[in-house]
């Protein structure tokens, strides 16, 4: 221990007396004061020195996240307002057993009161859309039935068929049509009840297009 | 010997926390002993429980209270939905495809109430094994019993029926079990 603070201030003393580093050669080489120059450390009255600091520009990036916490605050806090004024004022619903002889409106099986408004401003109930959904499968059914029919079979003995028409066109083809006629007229029912887009949009007759020939193209 | 006794703060967190069955997730008898203290130095568990009860749970109480207030009266109820059971899949005649239809919906709300049964048997037997520690495979030997019977049965029937199961698939493969077990037979 001793030698080490004995080392250090040998290497001190050397240090103080390297030729290379020598600030001053004056004559108080051997002593340990140190030699006081008339430099005088600055004190600024402000927040120091100003500096033009080189860096690559962060205006893209700082434009991009300001546009951002724009957006997305725009919607973000009328929203998050909304949400807790309608969780503190409102309030989710209780769980209750359905009471004897009544029927719940569909809204009422949700909890969260924004959830009740939307099923019940804009969706229709679910009971509602199970029945289309049905329906709709009994029409595709029945379609898919009709263009399977047997041929060897005469058309007017169908009964399904027989149900979509009145009573006289029920005794017309009871006898005497032909597959082709019940085809066109199979046909016309799908054009009348909608079978696809383009059967849908009602167009002029087309016996009304002149097809003469005409003086100029563009006639 | 020792006397057992419940930490205050738990006997209000009980009080004021319980919306689950006593009987299925019983609490587990209390081991901590009544204090005998001989050091004069504060006891740290029970500053950091003070310390929770202060700055968390005390405001959270309150507020909660607060609104609780706001909304009393005029409290809307929400049901659950009660539906009625359909002819299933091998109850409909062929080519009746609305019968179809409503067999699968009724499939497939079995398909998650089925779901559902295992999520609660397994969380019993979470509860239980952490309630039990490193004892558990003894203790909770009927949690455990139920479980495995529950998910064999869930997995014979709906099983690898993947994401577009339906009911024909799970119809069908009732239909290869019933085959394999003939053969075995």
């Amino acid at each position: 221990m001793v030698g080490m603070s004995l080392l250090r201030t040998a290497a001190a003393f050397t240090a103080r007396l390297n030729p290379l580093k020598r600030t001053c050669q004056s004559s108080n080489l051997l002593s340990r004061t140190v030699a006081r120059s008339e430099q005088v450390v600055v004190r600024y009255g402000s927040h120091g020195k100003r500096m033009f600091i080189i860096k690559p520009t962060d205006f893209y990036d700082r434009r991009f996240l300001h546009l951002l916490k724009y957006y997305i605050l725009l919607a973000g806090i009328p929203v998050a307002a909304l949400v807790t004024f309608v969780n503190i004022f409102i309030g989710e619903s209780e769980l209750a057993e359905i009471p004897e002889g009544y029927e719940p409106e569909h809204w009422e099986y949700y909890k969260h009161p924004i959830t009740r408004w939307i099923a019940r401003t804009f969706y229709d109930s679910p009971v509602k859309d199970y029945e289309k959904m049905m329906a709709l499968i009994q029409m595709e059914a029945e379609k898919a039935e009709m263009s399977q029919w047997d041929s060897h079979m005469p058309p007017g003995f169908h009964p399904k068929y027989l149900k979509l028409c009145s009573e006289d066109e029920q005794s017309f083809y009871r006898f005497g049509t032909t597959w082709g006629q019940l085809q066109l007229e199979v046909r016309r029912h799908m054009r009348e009840k909608g079978d696809g887009p383009w059967f849908q949009i009602q167009t002029l007759d087309k016996n009304l297009i002149d097809h003469s020939p005409k003086s100029s193209p563009d006639n | 010997t020792t006397v057992f006794d419940i930490d205050n703060n738990k006997k209000y967190f009980i009080e004021h926390h319980i919306n689950h069955d006593k009987d299925v997730y019983p609490e587990p008898p209390s081991r901590t002993p009544v204090e005998d203290r001989q050091s004069s130095l504060p006891n740290p568990a029970l500053i950091l429980s003070k310390l929770f009860y202060y700055s968390v749970d005390l405001p959270v109480t309150t507020f909660r209270d607060i609104v609780e207030g706001i909304q009393s009266g005029k409290k809307s109820h929400y049901y659950h939905q009660k539906f009625r059971r359909v002819p299933e899949l091998t109850q409909c005649q062929e080519g009746d495809y609305v019968c179809y239809y409503e067999a699968e919906m009724q499939w497939r709300r079995d398909y998650k109430v089925d779901q559902e049964i295992v999520k609660v048997i397994q969380e019993r037997l979470r509860a239980c094994q952490q309630r039990e520690g490193p004892s558990y495979s003894q203790n909770c030997y009927k949690e455990l019993q139920q479980f495995e019977q529950v998910s064999k049965a869930f997995q014979s029937r709906y099983g690898d029926l993947g994401a577009y199961a339906s009911a024909r698939k799970c119809l069908m493969k009732q239909k290869e079990r019933m085959m394999a077990e003939q053969q075995q037979a």
